[in-house]
């Protein structure tokens, strides 16, 4: 690829090339890969090609959907885009003979992504039926009773009624869709056949009553690209993504506009602690010294997070062009990645995104005739949690040890060698790009007063569909969780929500209706984090969640300072006591003493946070460790479950022990 | 291989690769010998100690071929990092991925190379959980135990292997056939509890799958046998 000059991004960005009509995507992540995407890759293109059919079969990221790994877009046959969940090597060429020749869906597959829509435009094709209530036992039923009155009134030809994988309404009896327009009614019994039947597909009238009102509570900043286009590709980027023409915006700008306009966005950093992303650069920006780095912390070491490995593996150029424009913003000529050695596949499409930017003129020296030169490279982890703690990754990629040291002063001043140092999370530089090409007040629309934006999720745990999620700022766990990831396994009762790693806590369910925020968060004793967000139902005992947390910071402490090498051992000793019943009554006010001198004396965020989990247990579920210090761990679990039943634990010994 | 069935008043030189490769035989040998003679006649003693020679002489023609060899390896892996302030853990990256982890003799090396103290060395390499001072199994089973497999059973699936293996978490059959490790996260939240064997993802994975898996490994490696 020759360099780009800035008329040709110019020219990409005022007429950007038109999308190929027809496609298969591929969703190949480490997820999808896991799942046998790439079994399902080489099983299209053989179908594809037996069938004699031209359809461009593209590799793409993951949109987030991991629950319906390997899933597979297609556009094609005259059809919009349909989603395909767990398409295996087998269901592979069920597909290419069902949609792709005779414009037919297959049953138990498609994945819906059309939502709210109002009006019905075109005549119906398909109509998706599902039974999103308990049980899920009424689809074949509806499926039968559709397909049985569209073949009475003649209409079997045109109308296929198909068994949906999921249509994003949850709860809400039998749903059924219609497309292509992507009318949603739910709640549909069975003397509504009829009437769907007559009035929506041969009459195109919606139906007010039945219709599903509620916009897709989900806005993709951050995963916008994630899916859509394939990451190893520079090209695609450029032409289907808009892709570095927020770079072209900032390089028009001086350092300090741009800087301007992230505070005009209110971006605050997605690692953790919220500290604005404006005001970091800033702070970079007027030291003296010279040279100055930015880095890009992809250390994603919270067990049960995968946002930033599939930001990286599914859309690296945004990240890099966020990097660019922070480069930029605080006068730095060189850049860091620093990834964790566990995303070899991350770590592959990084190293070929910086390989692509250099051939094209977008990382060296004077880029986009400019004068702006910078260049970036990759530092790999090598499992240190404590390596995500700012000067502790500073310390890794200078080969040492990953101890953190005292702050201030701050990397802003003594950062990398000792130079000025911006560190931005992955999430924080895949929003720099998209609030520069389209302004930070744009930006600043989404979220609430003080947390703007979106948020990605990784939710996970007891959860239907565990999933990547990205909402605006503001949004409840609630709606997290039970809207948009379709509530709890099992249908059981959701005891908790765990936020924020091991440095978060747990949010118990009566607070579930908090909007989510930096600071609604940290008054509840957990924290945004990196926004690992890990459900748990009624059978989960929340001594043993905290231990869980605890060891994992037990094992991950660097030993530098007592209170985190000491403290942390000490509390786990405690909390193995209390959970194995041997605890004692004095055991909780042992711990809580202990959490509060860890929070106080630790050098760094790893041991300042530890204490977190153990806290918010102990705040919230009181009455489990009371249990598991009175009778046990048999005996707490045989509480909880009264509890959860909402039956008196004494009538509800007798069955408990019967089993 | 029984030495027994070489008489050895028939063949008082015994042939070299009956023991050349098990110093046991070798005793056993030897003792048969001195049971049915009375003494070890020269002739026998001599042709040993020239094959011991012979088979010293190749070992250290081996050792010398094997420093030469790691020599090079630290010395390609440091000039691809070389100039590059803080390369060591980048150099140790490269290391474990050719080794699967980084042996002594290495980690000796490429402190003469780099020219900083082997202690320097150790205290990153033991520092990191990625970097590895033990060769690792034939085969690898990793149990994921990021919060989600947690939850959803990760402690049986490791129950299940201590019984099936004998080993548990960072732990090698005496066989050297399998290595049993837990890591925090792989990222396959979605299809928790997960277990990679050999590079291979397996999601939602039940105690009782893991025979399957473990068979499924042993037939695997049977069939590139042959």
């Amino acid at each position: 690829m020759k360099p780009l000059t800035p008329a040709d991004l110019e020219k990409l960005a005022t007429q950007p090339p038109v999308p190929a009509p027809e496609y298969v995507r591929v969703q190949l992540d480490t997820g999808g890969i896991a799942a046998g995407a790439e079994e399902t890759l080489g099983a299209f293109r053989l179908a594809l090609s037996a069938a004699n059919l031209a359809v461009p079969v593209q590799r793409v990221g993951s949109h987030g959907r991991s629950w319906a790994d390997p899933v597979v877009e297609i556009a094609a046959g005259g059809l919009p885009p349909i989603l395909y969940g767990s398409v295996s090597a087998a269901v592979a060429p069920q597909i290419v003979a069902a949609h792709l020749q005779q414009r037919r869906l297959i049953d138990d597959h498609v994945v819906s992504t059309a939502r709210a829509a109002t009006a019905i435009a075109a005549p119906v094709t398909h109509l998706l039926v599902l039974d999103t209530g308990v049980g899920e036992a009424k689809t074949q039923f509806f499926q039968f009773s559709f397909a049985e009155e569209l073949k009475r009134r003649g209409l079997a030809e045109q109308v296929q009624v198909v068994r949906a994988l999921d249509l994003g309404v949850y709860d809400e009896g039998v749903a059924v869709q219609l497309l292509p327009s992507g009318v949603t009614y739910t709640n549909v019994l069975a003397p509504d056949v009829l009437r769907i039947i007559e009035q929506s597909i041969e009459g195109r009238k919606v139906i007010d009553d039945l219709l599903w009102k509620h916009p897709d509570p989900q806005v993709r900043i951050v995963l916008r690209n994630c899916g859509a286009i394939d990451p190893e590709e520079l090209q695609d980027y450029l032409s289907f993504a808009q892709g570095y023409q927020g770079l072209r915006k900032a390089l028009a700008k001086t350092p300090e506009q741009v800087i301007e306009e992230m505070k005009v966005s209110g971006l605050r950093g997605r690692g953790g602690a919220g500290f604005p992303t404006w005001l970091k650069w800033n702070n970079t920006r007027i030291q003296k010294a010279e040279p100055r780095y930015i880095i890009c912390n992809g250390d994603e070491g919270d067990p049960g997070a995968f946002m930033d490995r599939s930001v990286l593996e599914s859309d690296p150029h945004s990240v890099l062009e966020g990097l660019l424009i922070g480069g930029y913003a605080i006068g730095a000529s060189m850049g860091y990645f620093y990834i964790r050695a566990e995303y070899p596949k991350a770590v592959e499409r990084v190293e070929r995104a910086i390989a692509q930017a250099r051939e094209a003129g977008l990382l060296g020296k004077n880029i986009l005739g400019t004068g702006f030169s910078f260049d970036a490279k990759i530092r790999l982890g090598a499992g240190a949690f404590v390596c995500g703690e700012e000067t502790a990754l500073i310390a890794s990629i200078e080969g040492k040890r990953g101890s953190p040291s005292p702050r201030p002063p701050y990397p802003s001043v003594r950062g990398l060698w000792g130079q000025p140092t911006a560190i931005n999370n992955v999430e924080t530089l895949a929003n720099v790009s998209a609030i520069l090409l389209r302004g930070g007040a744009w930006y600043a629309g989404y979220g609430t007063e003080t947390s703007k934006g979106t948020k990605v999720f990784a939710v996970t745990g007891k959860v239907k569909l565990a999933q990547l999620v990205e909402v605006p700022m503001g949004t409840t766990l609630r709606t997290i969780v039970f809207d948009v990831c379709g509530g709890v396994l099992e249908d059981k009762e959701i005891k908790a929500v765990q936020t924020g790693g091991p440095s978060g806590g747990v949010i118990p369910d009566k607070h579930l209706d908090t909007p989510v925020a930096y600071e609604t968060l940290q008054q509840l004793g957990s924290i945004m984090g990196s926004g690992g967000m890990i459900v748990m139902d009624s059978t989960d005992s929340m001594v043993d969640v905290a231990k869980f947390f605890l060891k994992f910071c037990v094992d991950e402490s660097c030993g530098k300072c007592a209170p985190c090498r000491i403290g942390g051992y000490q509390m786990l000793q405690v909390l193995d006591r209390i959970s194995r019943g041997r605890g004692n009554i004095d055991d909780r006010a042992t711990l809580r003493r202990i959490c509060q001198a860890m929070q106080k004396a630790s050098l760094c965020g790893l041991g300042q946070t530890a204490p977190n989990p153990v806290l918010s247990t102990l705040r919230y579920f009181d009455d489990e460790y009371q249990a598991y210090i009175e009778g046990g761990p048999s005996y707490a679990r045989k509480m909880a479950r009264a509890a959860a039943g909402g039956v008196e634990p004494a009538r509800a010994a007798v069955p408990a022990t019967a089993d | 291989m029984n030495p027994s069935s070489h008489p050895p008043g028939d063949a008082p030189v015994p042939s070299p690769e009956n023991w050349k490769n098990d110093e046991a035989a070798l005793l056993t040998m030897l003792e048969e010998i001195e049971r049915k003679h009375g003494y070890i006649p020269h002739q026998i003693g001599d042709e040993v100690s020239r094959l011991l020679e012979v088979k010293l002489e190749r070992l250290k023609r081996a050792q010398a071929k094997l420093e030469t060899g790691i020599r090079r390896d630290v010395q390609q892996h440091v000039a691809r990092w070389r100039g590059e302030e803080g390369n060591l853990i980048m150099i140790l990256h490269a290391i474990q991925n050719q080794y699967g982890y980084v042996p002594r003799e290495v980690a000796m090396e490429l402190a003469r190379e780099l020219g900083v103290r082997l202690a320097r060395i150790y205290e990153v390499i033991t520092f990191y959980h990625y970097f590895k001072l033990q060769p690792p199994g034939k085969h690898n089973v990793t149990v994921c135990n990021g919060t989600a497999c947690y939850l959803k059973g990760a402690a049986g699936l490791l129950n299940e292997l201590r019984a099936q293996l004998g080993v548990g978490e960072g732990q090698t059959t005496p066989d050297r056939e399998f290595h049993v490790d837990v890591v925090r996260c792989i990222g396959c939240c979605g299809m928790s509890p997960a277990v990679v064997c050999d590079g291979k993802t397996h999601g939602r994975v039940k105690p009782t799958d893991i025979a399957g898996l473990l068979a499924g490994i042993r037939s695997q490696a049977k069939e590139a046998k042959p």
